[in-house]
């Protein structure tokens, strides 16, 4: 049972005659031993040095755009190189996996770059800090890299059209950045160690702290910038402490290291050290929760939307908020030093997911209700991982990236050619409108996704999830599995709610508040987009016309909709029981293993496994799931068509009558309002501070800190500095005559320790 | 106490003795210690024109006296060693002094048209 | 001997690209006049590229050098902070001239154009530098050190046409004359003490008295003069007092030169003297016997070396408070990083993997060197009315107007300050960890210390520009005439941003230095020559 087979379904499967597995703890030992087998192979490839050019070539263009930005250059050259930077990175990154066989059994590799920090006070394990720029490749890490370098190049292609109207200083300025962010993110996803992939998770920070407040002359994008940053201060405090306390307890910050370590304790079923390591994990959460925007953590992340819409999808939706995903499924043997860590992990995502749900279904801008879908499907995630499969939240993450992506550049494209305009209120039929057909069209297929119907690529990924936490053991779990299904029914619904809005019903619109920069581009011409869709409202009035996105947005938009598709293929090989889910072995091939519960579901084999044992409902866990979920996401089309597509007015009606009502008026109120979390956070922590640093403090200084003790000893060497002044009198003279007697005394000391002996 | 402290008071005549002691040298020891004796002084002689001169143009010849000191210790050690290193480097110190020299007196002729004056205390503005 | 002409050819570019630009910057057109800084700027880089070309292991091993591994380190180091240290002064020399002879007041008048010359002078002074990498003997050192201060008298006296400059040049050049004379007078001495004026015989002539009864006085006298008079060079205590007054009065692009390049030259120097006292230990026979000389510099010159540290970071630092003006500020804080420098030289070469503190020093050298262009780099690219800008009053609410300008003074600041990202952070770590791992605790106490109260005068070059309102005075600070500074200041404070990302790469570069002689040291067979030396 523990040999690398169990692992590897390619190999003949052994499982068949193996016999049940029964209960999650036997399955995490045969895990663990047999991830012990593997981590314990890792192997240095210097050959596949190479590999840092996937890092360096996103810097290296971003050095470049910024000397653009400095040149004034006033084209799309920026844009050309990013896009030929990203795109090499990724050609590269597919170059390695096409090397990387997942399912040999070759283990992670690791390739040394060069040396980094190394401070080295003695001999001993845990007296020394070594961290070295080198890459740490197993299936995780390939996995991530795929879809980030593949989504960052194809988001930079939407952006050098999507931001056209910036070409200029402000263009550079965004290319720049998209290129340290992907910098970042590879050094965050292939780092060898915690430093590397701290110093990318603050990159990453850093670059989206740049992006959200891009448009910094808007007082809203400032603030929210601001906004972002102090709450992934938080976190990043969390994941500095994690990391200091990691490196404490196992002497090194070196993955391999670290895994060595940790299947060994695993495998012994003994934690040494002292309680102190209970806590690595809940530091490192708090980290991946301000990243990942999860509760408590997470009302800077619709605000970040504040950023350009391709900043939006690739770092808000795609791939940045991912991290914390990443962190959890890279380190998750840490996640096992104590017992309750992964269901706080577990019961944050579930609520998460919730929450956000409810806020999404009262939110009237298109890009907020897909912002607060992003944190609930990032919940989805956290829940899989809680729940102990971290092969359906990766695969999760990995369909969630495209559908994310291309609902969000979707929406970018009405907002590019609608001025702006984002209230859902505002904009009606756009599959009528010519030109956005294929906007239309394509942002379908991601609303289908995002609602996890049957056979779409999310409806893989969420049920594993979901089938996992059904079939647990524990109760809390099936009841976050329960709450799962109901934040399904409300995503279906909040998803086709802006569709319906948007896209169905009769063609009418209003631009919106950039109306006039978008007239004077003076595009027409290229466009050709058509007239005749004047409906009654004012705007019309003066002659807007609908911006339609060019050769590269549609472009892009497709291709995001063929990825979003392709995505789900693993999903459904696995599903029509033609072969293991190929998600699966990549994230099985790799640290994310070590001591996973649920390690073989979506492997062939533990398909045969789960279908044996797993029931709900009294029903075979997939039927059932396949049922509920069915039933979950065309309850929710339903119910957004009847209030959005069919009967518009409905809605409206339902909502004053909701409102009305005093028993349950609040609710709607609440929800419109986000759960009132921002006022809770300002009236705890905020107002407090602010009352305490502009009165409190301003006393303390004045009367203590100004009045006499620190600043009478500032004091000190100023008063010393004093004493010396008259020696520099400008006097050529003077200056000689200071020098040979500070020469004569100092002969003198020396002439004293000689004959003392000593200093 | 007894060796080191007269020997810096003594303008390190007596270390040129401690050296002569120190290696062997064929020549006559008592020429080595009145040249350095003589060197010494002839750098004191400098250093304290230096520090008590005004006049820029005799501050910069104490200097070249500091230097020639120099050389002469250089060739003393020479004789001393019986090696040709030590003239050598006079050579080349001659060389940096003429260089220096060139140099002093264009500075100071720069100065002087500014200021009608030789005196180092005209230029004191740059101070705390 | 060819081995040694072959090692000196960059610094011979260098010297034949002097008489060029003299002649180029002559030229009666003014393209080729305004050609000087770029091919200044070119010829240095050729000399970098030819340093890689002509260094081999058998010339250097060939050229009888103390320290290999300086060669290349610290060659490729001076040149390139120099091409920097160039492009900051371009165009400072004869603009009001240049001016004047475009718009046709003036006739052109070979006399009065300055701009070759000053670039000539430059590109000697850095050939100086750079000939102090690869000095087999004393007579070469001393000409090297003379080679690098002689064209900086000059330079500074004619970077501005008002009396400060000429007040700084009369002060740098009696104060330098007087201190070259005790530097002379020293290696004099230690030429007595070792009959030979040779780095490596000097060494080991050393080596065999400290064997037999220790390093005579006449040796011990003349490495402390030696020292004393190096540590002009590097403006440390006691020879310091004319840094403020001297960096105040000069052209700000020269200012910055004479931060750095008269200070790498006195480092190195200083690297060699202490080399030669048996600082990395040595072990040699006698007859039958094997001498081994425990590594360690003799007692006098380590307490010589420890109270010029201290005194050099405490009077740099409190200094540095008082000051409005900042460059005068900069000199001291100039003064201070010499004194941190200085713990890297006193805890020496360390054993097989610990900290070196040559290394360490060397490192510090090197951020030093990249701070320092960054932080006067904005000072030397803008301007008020055609003055430059000096006071705090300046550079005030800088931000607003040129924001790069600011950026790059509060970047260049901070890493002065030694804030943990920047490289200014590591330098200190390394040069704190070598001193610690010598026993030099009560050395590092006080650079902590020094370095908290530096914070202290650092932080208004931060606060000031990002934060303060701006003044008067401020609202007129314009750019100055060329991009060049510009362009260099915002490279140098990026590279303190990006160069921590390879320290790995930066340190063992720096520690190439001292392994090369290691192995020399361990390999070379305790040779007759140190005996026949001794009997000599």
């Amino acid at each position: 049972m523990t040999h690398l087979a169990t692992l590897f379904p390619s190999l003949p499967s052994a499982l068949a005659g193996d016999g049940d597995a029964h209960g999650t703890a036997h399955r995490a030992a045969e895990g663990a031993a047999a991830a012990a087998t593997w981590i314990g192979g890792a192997t240095a490839h210097p050959e596949y040095s190479w590999a840092g050019w996937i890092l360096l070539l996103p810097l290296l263009s971003a050095v470049f755009c910024f000397l653009c930005g400095a040149f004034r250059v006033k084209n799309k050259l920026p844009a050309l190189v990013t896009i030929a930077a990203l795109g090499s990175a990724f050609g590269l990154v597919l170059t390695l996996y096409l090397k990387y066989d997942p399912t040999h059994a070759s283990g992670p590799m690791t390739v040394h770059l060069f040396d980094w920090i190394r401070v080295v006070w003695g001999e001993k394990p845990g007296q020394s800090f070594v961290a070295d720029w080198s890459l740490y490749i197993d299936g995780l890490t390939l996995f991530w890299m795929l879809f980030v370098t593949g989504l960052g190049t194809l988001i930079a292609i939407f952006a050098s059209e999507y931001m056209e109207s910036d070409v200029g200083g402000n263009y550079c300025r965004f290319f720049g950045a998209v290129g340290i962010f992907l910098f970042a993110m590879g050094s965050l996803v292939m780092g060898g160690n915690l430093a590397l992939l701290y110093l990318g998770w603050e990159g990453v920070g850093v670059a989206s702290y740049l992006l959200i407040g891009y448009y910094y002359g808007k007082p809203t994008a400032v603030a929210a910038a601001k906004k972002a940053f102090v709450m992934n201060r938080v976190g990043d405090l969390g994941l500095l402490v994690g990391i200091y306390l990691t490196w404490r307890h196992f002497g090194s910050i070196d993955y391999a290291t670290i895994f060595k370590a940790c299947s060994e304790t695993i495998a012994n079923g003994s934690h040494g050290g002292d309680w102190t390591k209970g806590l690595i994990p809940y530091f490192l959460m708090l980290g991946a929760f301000g990243k990942s925007a999860q509760i408590p953590l997470f009302t800077w992340l619709p605000d970040a939307m504040e950023g350009p819409t391709p900043v939006s999808a690739l770092i808000h939706a795609a791939t940045m908020v991912t991290a914390g995903v990443y962190l959890i499924a890279r380190l998750y043997p840490l996640f096992l030093l104590h017992p309750h860590a992964l269901h706080t992990v577990a019961w944050i995502g579930g609520l998460t997911a919730f929450l956000a749900a409810t806020i999404g279904m009262m939110q009237y801008d298109m890009k907020r209700v897909f912002a607060y879908s992003t944190v609930s499907q990032l919940g989805y995630m956290f829940l899989g991982l809680g729940v102990g499969t971290t092969f359906g939240a990766c695969y999760h993450v990995f369909t969630h990236a495209f559908f994310k992506a291309l609902l969000f550049l979707a929406s970018g494209a009405v907002m590019h050619g609608f001025a702006g305009q984002l209230d859902i209120r505002k904009i009606s039929g756009l599959r009528n409108v010519p030109g956005f057909k294929i906007v239309a069209w394509t942002m379908l297929i991601g609303c289908l996704w995002l609602s996890a119907l049957p056979f779409t690529a999310a409806f893989f990924s969420k049920d594993t999830i979901l089938l996992v936490a059904m079939t647990d053991e524990s109760h809390g779990n099936r009841i976050l599995a329960w709450l799962g299904l109901l934040t399904a029914l409300m995503t279906a619904y909040y998803t086709f709610r802006v569709w319906f809005r948007v896209c169905g019903g009769e063609t009418a619109y209003q631009p919106g508040d950039e109306a006039h920069g978008h007239d004077d581009h003076g595009h027409d011409a290229d466009h050709g987009h058509g007239h005749g869709h004047s409906h009654g409202h004012a705007a019309d009035a003066h002659g807007f016309h609908p911006h339609a996105p060019r050769f590269a947005i549609n472009g892009v938009l497709l291709l995001l909709a063929v990825g979003a598709i392709l995505a789900g293929l693993p999903g459904l090989i696995e599903f029509l029981k033609m072969g293991p889910n190929w998600a699966a072995e990549m994230i099985a091939a790799s640290s994310a293993t070590i001591g996973v519960p649920n390690l073989t579901e979506g492997l062939a084999g533990g398909h045969a496994e789960h279908a044996h044992h797993a029931t709900v409902l009294g029903m075979d866990g997939h039927t059932a799931m396949f049922l509920l979920s069915t039933v979950a996401g065309f309850g929710g089309i339903a119910i957004a068509a009847y209030y959005h597509l069919v009967r518009r007015r409905a809605a409206e009606t339902l909502k004053q009558a909701l409102l009305a009502n005093p028993l349950i008026g609040w609710l709607p109120r609440a929800l419109e309002n986000k759960w009132y979390v921002d006022e809770l956070y300002d009236a705890l922590f905020r107002y407090p501070i602010v009352v305490f640093g502009g009165h409190v403090l301003a006393w303390i200084d004045r009367y203590i800190l100004d009045g006499g003790i620190i600043n009478g000893i500032a004091r000190i060497p100023a008063w010393i500095g004093r004493l010396f002044q008259p020696l520099y009198n400008g006097l050529l003279q003077g200056y000689a005559i200071t020098m040979v007697g500070g020469i004569g005394l100092i002969l003198a000391w020396i002439v004293y320790v000689w004959m003392k002996g000593g200093i | 106490m007894t060796t080191v402290l007269p020997s810096l008071a003594s303008g390190l005549a007596s270390v040129a003795l401690a050296a002569s002691d120190a290696v062997v040298s064929p020549a006559d020891p008592r020429l080595v210690q009145v040249a350095l004796v003589i060197s010494v002084l002839l750098f004191v002689i400098g250093l304290i024109g230096f520090l008590t001169r005004r006049n820029m143009i005799m501050m910069f010849l104490c200097t070249e006296l500091m230097l020639q000191a120099a050389c002469i210790a250089f060739v003393t050690f020479g004789r001393m060693h019986m090696n040709a290193s030590g003239q050598v480097f006079v050579i080349f110190i001659l060389t940096v002094a003429a260089a220096e020299a060139a140099l002093a007196l264009g500075l100071v002729v720069l100065l002087y048209r500014k200021r009608e004056t030789l005196s180092s205390e005209a230029w004191a503005e740059l101070k705390e | 001997m060819s081995a040694k002409l072959y090692l000196i050819i960059p610094e011979i570019i260098l010297v034949v690209g002097a008489v060029l630009v003299t002649v180029l910057g002559l030229s009666r057109a003014k393209a080729l006049r305004d050609a000087v800084p770029g091919a200044t700027v070119g010829l240095i880089i050729l000399a970098f590229l030819s340093v890689f070309a002509v260094t081999t292991d058998e010339r250097l091993a060939a050229a009888g050098l103390l320290m290999p591994g300086l060669v290349v380190y610290g060659k490729s180091l001076i040149l390139l902070v120099s091409a920097s240290l160039v492009l900051l002064g371009v165009g400072l020399v004869d603009r009001r001239l240049e001016r004047a002879i475009g718009s046709g007041q003036v006739a052109f008048d070979p006399i009065r154009v300055q701009r070759g010359e000053h670039h000539a002078f430059l590109l000697l002074s850095i050939a100086g530098a750079c000939l102090l990498c690869n000095a087999p003997d004393f007579i070469w050192a001393f000409l090297a050190v003379e080679l690098v201060s002689l064209p900086t008298y000059i330079v500074v006296a004619s970077s501005k046409s008002s009396r400060k400059a000429q007040e700084a040049a009369v002060k740098y050049f009696f104060l330098g004359a007087l201190s070259s004379a005790v530097l002379l007078y020293g290696i004099a001495l230690l030429y007595g003490a070792t009959g030979t004026v040779e780095l490596e015989p000097m060494r080991q002539a050393l080596a065999a008295q400290a064997a037999s009864g220790g390093i005579s006085t006449l040796a011990i006298v003349g490495g402390v003069l030696a020292i004393l008079g190096l540590c002009y060079k590097i403006s440390a205590v006691p020879m310091h007092f004319y840094a403020p007054d001297v960096y105040e009065g000069a052209a700000t692009p020269v200012t910055a030169f004479l931060a750095f390049i008269p200070k790498a030259a006195g480092f190195l120097a200083l690297i060699l003297v202490l080399d030669v006292f048996g600082w990395s230990g040595h072990s040699f026979t006698r007859g039958d016997d094997l001498y081994i000389i425990e590594r360690g510099l003799p007692q006098p010159i380590t307490a010589l070396l420890w109270m010029i540290a201290v005194l050099t970071m405490t009077l740099g630092n409190i200094g540095a408070l008082l000051q409005k003006n900042v460059k005068r500020m900069l000199a001291y804080s100039s003064v201070a990083h010499s004194g941190y420098m200085m713990i890297g030289l006193i805890a020496g070469p360390a054993g097989i993997d610990g900290v070196s503190g040559i290394n360490a020093t060397l490192f510090y050298l090197l951020s030093y060197a990249i701070m320092n262009v960054a932080t006067f780099g904005p000072l030397a690219s803008l301007e008020r009315n055609g003055e430059e800008i000096e006071t705090f009053d300046d550079i005030a609410g800088l931000r607003q107007r040129h924001p790069w300008m600011a950026a790059s003074l509060a970047i260049g600041a901070g890493s002065l300050i030694g804030l943990p990202p920047l490289l200014g952070f590591w330098a200190k770590l390394y040069i704190f960890m070598a001193g610690l791992e010598a026993g030099q605790w009560h050395l590092v106490l006080v650079a902590a210390i020094n370095s908290g109260i530096s914070v202290w005068y650092y932080l208004r070059l931060i606060n000031d520009p990002l934060v303060a309102q701006p003044t008067a005075r401020s609202e007129t600070v314009t750019n100055g005439p060329s991009i060049w500074p510009r362009a260099a200041a915002i490279v140098t404070a990026g590279l303190l941003i990006v160069a921590p990302l390879m320290l790995g790469r930066l340190v063992s570069a720096a520690n190439g230095v001292t392994r090369g002689e290691a192995t020399t040291a361990v390999a070379a067979p305790p040779t007759e020559t140190v005996v026949s030396d001794a009997s000599r």
